[in-house]
């Protein structure tokens, strides 16, 4: 705990210039469990005051964004308990789970990438394909695909095994994709793109 | 390392998650494979669009005034 005054102020700096910056970033992984916006908003004020509150046993040096996120995820689990169970109860079996999801052929896979992605508006389609998933998968894909955590890093914020985070993710990643491919059909995006790719040209960004 | 093998992976080597014996598997892998390439470049292209969509989708301004009037009143200096 804080004694002095002057030791109060150095700590709410530190609060200011190490918290605070990370608001979007804290509000994308809100509003990724809470499925809606207002609730995303009071999830992130009150991570915020909890953050605040517990900013004394914040390890200086350590990750200020994941401690972040774990906060919001406990006070989501808090707040929304009976959901929380349901979603835990889901029985996901990590391996089995992941094992489906990678032998589930991307619906995509034999179209030119290319061509798709540069002609979807992606941004709509994207918020619009993450709005649909399921918050199990949601929150492993956003953590994972939108805010760069590694499996290791998503596991513990969600507090769940790092196979059952590779489960989600995946499983997220195909239901993203065919919802990217109902709305590229809608756009009249499929069937218009071309088809295959000279394998010479096929082997750089590796 | 055959193609179920590459494919079963490819999400791991794209996320950096496989050691660094397997990630150079898989990319020798791709390199030669014209089968498993187009997935590859999909998934690349994927996961790029979403990690792109992040810089759309910020906090909304008022969301920052209200965090910022809370922490004051929980006596943020």
């Amino acid at each position: 705990m804080v004694d002095s005054p002057d030791a109060k102020r150095e700590q709410d700096q530190r609060f200011e210039k190490e918290a605070l910056p990370w608001m979007d970033d804290v509000y994308r992984f809100a509003r990724s469990m809470t499925h809606d916006e207002a609730d995303a908003d009071d999830l992130v004020q009150e991570t915020y005051l909890r953050a605040y509150r517990a900013w004394h046993t914040f390890e200086p040096g350590s990750d200020c964004r994941r401690w972040l996120f774990t906060i919001c995820r406990n006070v989501f689990l808090r707040t929304r308990e009976r959901e929380a169970r349901q979603v835990d109860t889901g029985g996901d079996d990590a391996v089995l789970e992941t094992m489906a999801a990678v032998r589930e052929a991307s619906p995509f896979a034999m179209s030119d990438a290319e061509a798709i992605f540069s002609r979807l508006d992606l941004v709509p389609a994207i918020r619009g394909a993450l709005d649909e998933l399921p918050a199990v998968f949601r929150a492993a894909v956003v953590l994972v695909d939108v805010e760069g955590q590694s499996y290791d890093e998503a596991a513990a914020v969600l507090g769940v095994p790092i196979g059952t985070v590779r489960s989600r993710l995946f499983r997220g990643r195909r239901i993203l994709q065919h919802s990217l491919l109902e709305y590229a059909r809608d756009s009249g995006i499929i069937g218009a793109a071309k088809r295959g790719k000279p394998q010479e040209e096929a082997s750089d960004g590796l | 390392m055959d193609c179920e093998q590459v494919v079963r992976e490819l999400w791991d080597y794209l996320d950096g998650e496989l050691t660094e014996e397997r990630m150079n598997e898989v990319r020798a892998h791709l390199k030669a494979c014209r089968g498993c390439f187009p997935h590859f470049d999909f998934e690349r292209a994927f996961l790029e669009a979403l990690a792109k969509s992040k810089a759309e989708h910020t906090a909304p301004d008022d969301l920052r005034k209200k965090v910022v009037a809370k922490l004051r009143k929980a006596g943020l200096a």
